[in-house]
């Protein structure tokens, strides 16, 4: 690019620029300051809500797993969160660094309203390090690296409402580091007749989680692999906790999809996929939407090749074959994994391609031919 | 010899001396064999807390340099060191603001020296991690004029990250394009992961995600940075403004922590210029009546991956102390 300017900074711009577009034109009651620029050096500070004070003005986070202890002046690991004078604060509620307005399916959420927009935001910062991350870009800078929007909770459900989507999604980056504002913007957007959903890692502790799922329709969770070392050499992060956290939101009633990005020769195996779908399906039973997604390299692992088709579909046979109901497979636009099947008679309920939606004949929820009932958020 | 040497620390000592002969290009001697040793000048602090005698401290520097090349003056010193072709980036750790940070007489006093070597103002670039921080200690944000450069890095990093050992991130453009040499000037404190905080713990300053990198006492990331060739290849010299120093509750500024050390410290040897601080931090730790950092769980274990490297040396009783 001529001007100098690099791929995050262009995307973080459009990111602002639609986000804009996306506010409520001038003349309304919003504030001046919402839908402006942050400055990079004076990020708006507010205690975090999920911490606990130590010895000596430190302090050690009770949002992920990882559970920092954080001396003054510090950060913790996801660089959004410090420690000031033993005040553990976050710097990024309300700071959006990206805003778009999605279909459901790209998150995705497959059984949650299907062919509906979600106002998809997200803030700088991630709890884990994903060698493969797609947006490491924002997910992996500090929010002092990243242009901001400020964009508080209620001009985000705002945004939403006045654009006619139906569905708040944090996303993108990690929403665990900015677990506050996913909760308040939750509430907020509950006002408005709107609901929250989430596309996460999974990686937190069990306190905020149960906190705010109660505020969620949905949450997607990716499950990186099914091997701790795994989740230690690619991830920089533990997959008990993970699996810990998946079962608490299938346990809280919030709808739960899974996804599972597979990667050539990393955690692609057979073995790896009958043994992460039995869990599914012996923790979870069998009627979690599991997704079985195409890598393509990115970031730190450029030297890898894209999941080759067949792999993908071994993984799906695999899925189908220990009993999952609705295993669907990804980023493979046009493939008949990307569509939902009645587990009952067989029939085509919802073709897709890609993240559009072509035809759905689900009835309340119920399968047309059979009426078997299909588990989801339909209405 | 105890051991057999690896091909890795083969690499290292070959990689410094190439260093040397590429930085000694002409007719300025080269330092002897300097792994292990560390300059120090005896400074104290200004009165009351205030700057410090800007000639005190441009002796204090000089004598270091001498003390930790082993050469006749201060001119052969810089001169082996710094060629009057190169852009010389100096990364000060600002973080704790003006009560423990690199005091800008002295960072000042060093520029000078460079100047003398024949290095423009406009090629000496004083830096840290961003402008704010730089003047919230003391120094003035610059991009023309003045004696030397200081601005911060200011989110300019490299468009794709680099891997180097465990680390994989995107390197300040500063290093990774505009300097031709670097100096990590930093200071001498306790750090409540890393342990020490001196030369070394600098540079996560290069780096757009050091927060990534606290695990397991910063190791062996620490020694990863140091080891990028961006870093390696470039880093000439540490000085380290041990004229107050902190052994302990960082990495902030804690006053009740603070002692008057009344020292420069400069070396050649990045690994041996940490591994000296760990040692004057655990000697005032002792003094207080407090457990070592290794009794403390924050070992500064990252010395010894770098000196596994082949980048220093990193046991503290190995450490060559040259007063001047």
């Amino acid at each position: 690019m001529s001007d100098g300017m690099n791929r995050r900074q262009l995307a973080v711009v459009a990111c602002a620029g639609a986000a804009a577009a996306l506010l409520p034109r001038r003349g309304d009651a919003t504030p001046p300051a919402v839908g402006a620029p942050v400055p990079p050096d004076d990020l708006p500070a507010r205690e975090a809500s999920w911490y606990k004070k130590l010895p000596e003005g430190r302090v050690e986070c009770q949002l992920c797993p990882r559970g920092c202890q954080v001396a003054d002046a510090e950060r913790g690991g996801c660089g959004v969160r410090e420690n000031r004078g033993g005040v553990y604060n976050t710097l990024v509620h309300s700071l959006a660094c990206t805003v778009h307005l999605d279909p459901i399916e790209k998150k995705p959420f497959f059984h949650v309203l299907p062919g509906s927009q979600a106002l998809s935001y997200a803030t700088a910062g991630c709890t884990v390090e994903c060698k493969f991350c797609q947006n490491w870009e924002i997910s992996q800078f500090r929010p002092e690296q990243v242009a901001a929007t400020y964009l508080p909770p209620e001009a985000l459900a705002r945004i939403a409402r006045d654009n006619g989507a139906p569905l708040l999604s944090a996303t993108y980056s990690e929403p665990v580091v900015f677990w506050e504002y996913v909760r308040d913007t939750a509430i907020e957007g509950r006002k408005l007749g709107l609901r929250s959903t989430v596309v996460s890692n999974g990686y937190i502790q069990e306190k905020p989680l149960k906190e705010v799922l109660p505020s969620l329709v949905a949450m997607k969770v990716d499950l990186k692999a099914f091997s701790e070392r795994f989740y230690k050499e690619i991830i920089r992060g533990e997959l008990k906790p993970v699996l810990k956290s998946i079962e608490t939101i299938k346990a809280s009633g919030t709808w739960l999809e899974i996804v599972v990005l597979l990667v050539p020769g990393l955690n692609d195996s057979e073995d790896e996929v009958r043994a992460l779908t039995r869990w599914v399906k012996t923790n979870l039973g069998s009627e979690v939407p599991l997704h079985l997604t195409r890598f393509h390299p990115t970031y730190r692992l450029t030297n890898l090749p894209p999941t080759p088709l067949e792999t993908l579909e071994r993984a799906w046979q695999i899925a189908k074959a220990e009993g999952l109901a609705f295993a669907y497979l990804g980023n493979v636009p046009g493939h008949p994994g990307e569509n939902t099947v009645c587990p009952g008679c067989g029939g085509q309920l919802i073709r897709r391609v890609g993240f559009q939606v072509m035809e759905n004949r689900l009835a309340n929820g119920r399968c047309p031919s059979c009426a078997r009932a299909i588990p989801g958020v339909w209405s | 010899m105890g051991r057999a040497i690896s091909r890795r620390e083969l690499a290292g000592f070959l990689g410094l001396g190439l260093a040397g002969l590429a930085r000694g290009a002409g007719a300025a001697p080269r330092p002897p064999q300097s792994r292990g040793r560390v300059g120090l000048a005896s400074l104290r602090p200004g009165a009351g807390g205030g700057p410090l005698d800007s000639a005190a401290a441009e002796r204090a520097v000089s004598a270091a340099l001498v003390a930790c090349t082993g050469l006749a003056t201060v001119r052969d010193a810089v001169a082996a060191l710094f060629a009057a072709e190169d852009t010389v980036g100096v990364k000060v750790n600002c973080l704790a603001g003006r009560g423990l940070s690199p005091r800008p007489e002295l960072v000042g006093a060093f520029a000078a020296l460079l100047r003398q070597r024949g290095i423009p103002p406009h090629r000496i670039i004083v830096f840290d991690r961003s402008s704010r921080e730089l003047s919230r200690a003391g120094f003035t944000v610059r991009r023309d004029g003045g004696d030397f450069l200081c601005y911060g890095i200011d989110n300019d990093y490299d468009r794709e990250p680099s891997t180097s050992g465990e680390i994989g991130s995107c390197f300040a453009r500063l290093v990774s394009t505009t300097c031709s040499a670097l100096v990590s000037f930093g200071v001498v404190k306790d750090h409540d992961l890393s342990g020490v905080s001196a030369g070394l713990k600098n540079l996560y300053g290069l780096i757009h995600n050091p927060n990534k990198y606290h695990d397991h006492n910063c190791d062996p990331y620490v020694a990863d940075v140091l080891n990028h060739p961006f870093v390696r290849g470039t880093l000439r010299l540490v000085i380290l403004d041990g004229v107050t120093a902190q052994c302990h509750g960082g990495p902030a500024c804690r006053p009740d922590a603070v002692w008057p050390l009344g020292l420069v410290a400069a070396s050649t040897d990045p690994v041996a210029a940490d591994a000296w601080a760990w040692r004057v931090i655990d000697a005032e730790r002792q003094r207080r009546g407090m457990p070592s950092l290794e009794a403390a769980g924050r070992p500064p274990r990252f010395l010894v991956t770098a000196a596994r490297y082949g980048l220093g040396v990193g046991d503290p009783a190995g450490i060559v102390e040259v007063r001047a």
